[in-house]
């Protein structure tokens, strides 16, 4: 599964979800596609899911939302484990990415 | 009548760095794209300017940048017709933005409730909430949770004025300040 534009791609390969570019969706509504297919993934019952960030360099407030809604979701899910890949290189995963732990104890974070 | 909301006071002088920019109006793909492009362009110029002392250009670049998206995608979301102002500046590692737009009185009243909220509690413990309520409400547009990672996540100093003006729309003004590293 992949949605690609000039902008951003995001992609699945097996239960690892990768984003990359600059994500500045107008709002919810428009983030709604990368949400299903984050849900998609879930879908197959996998033992963990990744979430890998590590080349998105940008990610606007309606964007982090969209991963907190996941993380809530996740909850749901006490069998899968999660896991967030960041990079000390983009700012803004330092800053706002301790906000899923805060969401969801079994996130496990890593940032190098 | 004037409301204050936050921090409204700046106090870069006129000898700051500064920059001007007025976003007209457009239709809402064409003010994103307008939006986008202004705030990579002060992000670049300002943490330009900010790193010639030595400091992080990446770091400043991006706080500047997610500063200067969040407070320009809440002005074009909520306008009325009309131009956007935006002045930035900075002075002695303290970066300064304001943002003029004007909105409808029934926007501005929901605006101003959601304020009180938001200057009265603690950002951080607000933000959690509030995502939490967001992920229970489908219906919900995750109002408010751009300011609050500004507050929390940035340490941005925020505030706002609502003035009427003659004709009955209101000018919102927003202030908005970072101390960058």
């Amino acid at each position: 599964m992949e949605i690609k534009t000039a902008e951003y791609n995001v992609w699945t390969e097996g239960s690892t979800i990768h984003y990359e570019g600059t994500l500045r969706l107008s709002g919810t509504d428009a983030y709604q596609p990368i949400l299903d297919l984050m849900q998609q993934v879930l879908v197959e019952k996998p033992q963990n899911v990744v979430l890998d960030l590590t080349q998105l360099e940008f990610l606007n407030s309606s964007g982090i939302n969209l991963l907190a809604k996941f993380t809530i979701e996740l909850r749901k899910h006490p069998d899968v484990a999660m896991k967030v890949l960041g990079s000390t290189r983009i700012p803004w995963q330092s800053k706002s990415l301790p906000n899923l732990q805060k969401l969801h104890k079994g996130v496990e974070l890593l940032i190098t | 009548m004037a409301l204050d909301f936050g921090e409204t006071v700046h106090r870069n002088t006129p000898s700051a760095f500064s920059v001007n920019i007025v976003l007209a109006e457009g239709p809402l793909a064409v003010s994103w794209q307008h939006a986008s492009a202004t705030c990579e362009f002060l992000g670049d110029l300002f943490a330009h300017h900010h790193a010639q002392g030595g400091a992080d250009y990446n770091e400043a670049r991006h706080a500047i940048i997610y500063l200067v998206n969040e407070l320009l995608e809440n002005a074009i979301k909520f306008r009325n017709p009309g131009d956007i102002m935006l002045l930035c500046s900075l002075e002695d590692g303290n970066l300064e933005l304001a943002v003029c737009n004007s909105t409808a009185p029934a926007v501005a009243e929901k605006f101003q409730s959601l304020l009180s909220e938001i200057t009265s509690r603690d950002p951080g413990e607000l933000l959690i909430e509030r995502i939490e309520a967001n992920a229970a409400d489908e219906t919900s547009s995750a109002s408010g949770l751009g300011l609050l990672t500004l507050m929390n996540d940035y340490g941005a100093r925020l505030g706002w004025t609502f003035e009427q003006n003659p004709g009955g729309a209101i000018v919102l003004r927003t202030y908005a300040s970072l101390t960058l590293n």
